[in-house]
């Protein structure tokens, strides 16, 4: 797996932890990673990708389905999960400035059904570290 | 303003957007069926 990880584009360094499963991925500086990408990477070596988290940092802008979405890379934008905190960015939404958040993109589905490692990524915000007008 | 301060003010126009970049910073996951 770690080795499948690291031959992704924007990958630096993986760090696997077998005691509880954790998997700290660093990233090149340009932070150029496609997150869909690493969860089938984790996929194709035999393992499941419980949870994934990210922190991340980039302008709001209103998605085509009328919810606001994260967009870190003029191609790369992933939708808001509705809640309390992203509430709190809905009227950032367009304008220049910037938020970092932190948040869960990907948890695996509950019970026994079986994952879909293509399903679009959403993001959870658990955490609104920094705005910047 | 002579070239070496046009120069200086063109390499740091070049060089700070880069760091406050939007992007993804920091990615930690979980995961199951690891032997």
């Amino acid at each position: 797996m770690q080795q499948h990880l690291g031959r992704q584009d924007g990958v630096q360094k993986v760090d696997v932890s077998l005691l509880d499963g954790k998997v700290q991925v660093t990233l090149k500086e340009d932070g150029r990673v496609d997150p869909a990408r690493l969860i089938k990477a984790v996929y194709d070596s035999g393992v499941t990708v419980a949870e994934m988290d990210v922190t991340a940092r980039g302008h709001i802008v209103k998605d085509s389905a009328g919810g606001i979405a994260l967009q870190t890379q003029p191609n790369q934008s992933f939708a808001i999960v509705p809640n309390d905190l992203s509430k709190s960015l809905e009227s950032l939404a367009g304008t220049p400035a910037q938020v970092t958040v932190r948040g869960e993109l990907y948890k695996k589905p509950a019970g026994k059904k079986k994952p879909d490692p293509n399903a679009p990524l959403r993001l959870l915000i658990l955490e609104v570290v920094k705005k910047e007008p | 303003m002579n070239k070496r301060k046009l120069a200086l003010l063109l390499l740091l126009g070049s060089v700070l957007p880069a760091g406050s970049e939007a992007q993804i910073k920091h990615i930690e996951m979980r995961v199951e069926g690891m032997t």
